[in-house]
């Protein structure tokens, strides 16, 4: 349901969905195979050190722990009530929930707007609001923390800790970037499934973002935005200091259907350019494919912004750095030479590569570069100041040492973080590259296997600088 | 290619006599894009659905002013007393869903150890059974004929076989299993399911004086608390069961909708019958098991004309009639309060009755899917148990079926 700004009373209450004292989880669950258990299962698993209050009619105890019948006869407060009934229960279990003073509840159970129940679900949202009672969801898979330890709902497994806020409409594909967190090192502050949400707006889980110390970066999965105004207002908040980067699905002409039936996101009316201007205005950077989604906000959570389009990008291939060019220019942001960046600069950097190297931006190194070639190279660059940012990378030939190179670059990199100038790796190639990739990650460098994916996020990292320009900072 | 329109043969209908006008044998095989098929999760169900969730919490889902104008009870009263009933685990809110109407195998089976089984061996088999969830009914027999009475709606036999059965027969001291199909679901628990001659669907069975005896003989349920129970069970429309403003306050849902809707699934299209189950097992007494089996030359019809006879005896509280087995049908009656040596000369009576079995029975696994678990805490606890669109002939499979043989 609509709303015209975050509100106070749900952005102070957010903390207890993602780091509550005490969980009320109804519909515990006796039985492996049901959602009820896997809750409970999860929370345990990961290490969850709170109170957990299993709620379940017909159980005497759960998971060890003694059942509830209803969420009043809980003895002490309940921070957070999770819910994993079917939906014909959902509205007792609120009125137990306001009875009980609950901070907040989450609603894991579908079968709401997207299958029709619009008034039920709009009747239920009005309950919750009149009493002031923050409602996550329906329809949604969870929430947790890396750093709190903290995985509720039906996820299988905690995403590595990181800058990324991830906050998402849908299950399936937060449980997509939390498999990428562990594939790829993709580190997040913590994440949450929305789903319909009835109740709480994305707008919301960005104001609270904006004081989470551990998120540099939100990253938004939208089906559909149906509050703007709070969602620009929100943005507006937050852009300054931590940037935003949003993906918007189902404007394809079956794609509108098809949210709907996911997520209730009503889409009729809106169009692509919309959704543009309404990102432009709020600040928030626009991902076109998944893939870009998770390569910009990662680059973004880690790295500053690019005040200018002074990179530098040094290679031992010159495919990689071909293809580096062709997609700067496709962005809008065609490479410069050296000697437009800094007349000097090449030929400092021609001493640390063959005579058959390029130093022309992309600098090619060439195949046989030696951890000391790239040493040379990227120390020359960083350097010089006119250069504002570093790109490096790694085709690996039978001559390349790629964990040392690697390592050469994380240490130019802790060496020289002081000058606020963002480091970008690209490692194409086998299991080393990936070996590679998630070390510069685990360091704070945003690395990818491909030069595009790459090149992305220093159109991203600059696009930042430019908005924060524009909003005067 | 364009594709063909289902026949309607919605169950009941005009449309269905018609399809076996041309076929006559019925659709087979539940698929949820066949007419008439409504899921569990349908909006119609929602008045079951949304009372067996909250009457644990909420008796008042069921309609008390009817409770208490046939009770003489005040409503207070009666709630309180389920509260009771449903907290000592004496009493449980279920459902039959007609699966063989459906066109599901529904088939039980008969079990007997060899002698030198240990009581050990029958506990262990015993475990197992009360585990498995595809066994959606079962029971545990303490002398007589059998050991076990089980049953499983599966579509494939093969399924049965293979996972329910092959995994203990030849490892334990079993004598035999006897499988035995459904044909006529015609009462369970007391009430008439929908193989009951149709003006008797739904109708109530408790012989004279019994529910005076049984509380008499035990001291968990006292004559009121019995007079709630089969006051809720009673045949009446399945609209007065209900309080459906009490089933939409909790829900939210509409409640004209929600009456409309079970009318149609209990009375017009008989395809579930919602009731209580009362636990024996936990009251103390025993089912006295009846299975019968005709003389080979006995006429289907008259098979099922003696089936509905006998049934017409109020104590039975069970009566279900087999087809392609060894035996043509079972009885339930409670030991304690029935006159067991009467009705067997009444089966006697016939002289289509070539030879009876008897066992008692004092525990009960699942009423239906519904786990009467109470000893592992897993009363009322409901797992869905059969093989619906599930592929048992893929190796990779956990529940690969090779039939019989040495499996993965």
């Amino acid at each position: 349901m609509k709303i015209e700004a975050p509100r106070k009373y749900v952005i102070d209450n957010l903390k207890y969905a993602l780091n509550p004292a005490s969980i009320a989880v109804v519909g515990a669950s006796r039985y492996n195979g049901k959602v009820g258990y896997k809750v409970i299962e999860g929370l345990n698993k990961w290490g969850y050190k709170g109170i957990i209050y299993p709620v379940n009619p017909r159980a005497e105890k759960v998971h060890g722990l003694k059942a509830y019948k209803t969420i009043i006869d809980i003895p002490g407060e309940v921070d957070l009530v999770f819910i994993a009934v079917p939906a014909h229960m959902v509205k007792m279990i609120l009125e137990h929930s306001v009875a009980k003073k609950a901070k907040i509840v989450v609603i894991a159970t579908s079968a709401f707007k997207e299958i029709g129940r619009g008034k039920l679900q709009d009747e239920l949202t009005q309950y919750c609001r009149d009493n002031k009672l923050p409602l996550i969801g329906p329809n949604l898979v969870g929430m947790g923390s890396p750093y709190l330890n903290f995985n509720c709902g039906f996820i299988p497994y905690l995403p590595k800790p990181g800058p990324v806020a991830m906050i998402s409409q849908s299950g399936a594909n937060l449980l997509a970037a939390l498999g990428t967190s562990q594939m790829w090192n993709f580190g997040m502050s913590f994440f949450v499934g929305l789903g319909n949400k009835a109740d709480v707006d994305f707008s919301e889980f960005i104001a609270y973002a904006a004081q989470d110390e551990h998120t540099h970066c939100l990253a938004i999965y939208s089906e559909g935005i149906d509050c703007p105004e709070a969602f620009v207002k929100a943005c507006k908040e937050v852009v300054p200091y931590k940037p935003v980067v949003a993906i918007k699905v189902g404007g394809s002409k079956i794609g509108l259907k098809a949210a709907f039936a996911h997520t209730a996101s009503e889409n009729q009316g809106t169009t692509n350019a919309l959704y543009d201007d309404l990102f432009e205005k709020a600040g928030a950077i626009r991902a076109t494919t998944w893939q870009e989604f998770l390569d910009i906000s990662l680059a973004l959570g880690m790295q500053p912004a690019l005040k200018d389009d002074n990179v530098v990008m040094i290679t031992n291939g010159g495919g990689s750095g071909l293809l580096s060019c062709d997609h700067f220019e496709r962005c809008g942001m065609p490479m410069r030479e050296l000697n437009q960046i800094s007349p000097m600069l090449a030929a400092r950097i021609r001493a640390y590569m063959p005579m058959f190297g390029s130093p022309l931006n992309p600098v090619d190194i060439a195949g046989t570069a030696s951890p000391k070639n790239y040493k040379g190279a990227i120390t020359q660059a960083v350097r010089d100041p006119n250069v504002s940012a570093i790109y490096g990378s790694i085709c690996p030939t039978s001559v390349t040492d790629v964990p040392a190179v690697t390592q050469i670059y994380i240490d130019i990199y802790n060496q020289n973080k002081h000058l606020g100038k963002p480091f970008i790796m690209e490692c194409q190639g086998g299991e080393e590259c990936q070996e590679s990739i998630m070390k510069l990650r685990a360091a704070g460098i945003p690395a990818y296997p491909t030069a595009e994916q790459a090149v992305n996020a220093i159109v991203a990292l600059r696009q930042y600088a430019k908005i924060r320009e524009r909003m005067g900072k | 290619m364009a594709e063909k329109t289902s026949p309607d043969y919605t169950l009941g209908t005009e449309g269905q006599l018609k399809w076996k006008n041309k076929y006559f044998f019925g659709p087979k095989g539940i698929g949820f894009s066949e007419p008439g098929i409504v899921g569990l999760d349908d909006a119609k169900m929602s008045a079951y659905n949304v009372a067996k969730s909250s009457y644990q919490i909420h008796p008042d889902v069921f309609n008390m002013d009817y409770l208490s104008k046939v009770t003489g009870i005040d409503k207070k009263e009666i709630i309180r007393r389920m509260h009771r009933m449903y907290n000592d685990r004496l009493i449980v809110f279920v459902m039959n869903p007609a699966v063989q109407v459906y066109g599901w195998g529904l088939y039980y089976w008969f079990v007997k150890l060899r002698k030198e089984a240990t009581r050990e061996q029958k506990q262990e088999l015993s475990d197992w059974f009360q585990r498995k969830d595809d066994i959606c009914t079962g029971y545990e027999c303490s002398e007589g004929d059998f050991d076990f009475y089980n049953g499983n709606h599966m579509r494939v036999l093969d399924n049965l076989l293979s996972s329910v059965i092959e995994p203990w027969r030849t490892t334990y001291p079993v004598e035999f299993v006897h499988l035995c199909p459904i044909c006529r679901d015609i009462r369970e628990s007391h009430i008439n399911m929908w193989d009951a001659l149709s003006d008797q669907y739904r109708n109530n069975y408790w012989g004279k004086d019994q529910l005076e005896k049984l509380a008499k003989i035990q001291n968990k349920m006292d004559l009121t608390d019995l007079k709630i129970f089969k006051a809720l069970n009673d045949k009446r429309s399945v609209a007065e069961l209900f309080d459906f403003n009490v089933l939409s306050k909790i829900s939210g849902l509409n409640p004209k909708d929600m009456e409309d809707g079970i009318k149609e699934l209990v009375e017009t299209k008989r395809i579930i019958v919602p009731l209580f189950y009362l636990n024996f097992e936990k009251l103390g007494i025993k089912q006295h098991m009846f299975v019968v089996r005709m003389f080979q030359i006995t006429p289907s019809y008259r098979k099922c004309e003696i089936m509905d006879e006998l049934a017409n005896l109020s104590e039975f509280n069970l009566v279900k009639q087999f087809a392609d087995a060894f035996y043509d049908g079972v009885f339930f009656a409670y030991d304690e309060i029935s006159d067991i040596n009467a009705l067997r000369e009444k089966i006697q009576s016939y002289a289509e009755v070539e030879e009876i079995k008897e066992a008692i029975i004092p525990k009960m696994y699942r009423r239906w899917v519904c786990r009467l678990d109470d000893a592992n805490d897993f009363w009322e606890e409901c797992v869905f148990t059969d093989d619906f669109l599930e592929d048992r002939t893929d190796k990779n499979s956990s529940v690969y079926c090779p039939l019989i043989g040495k499996g993965k």
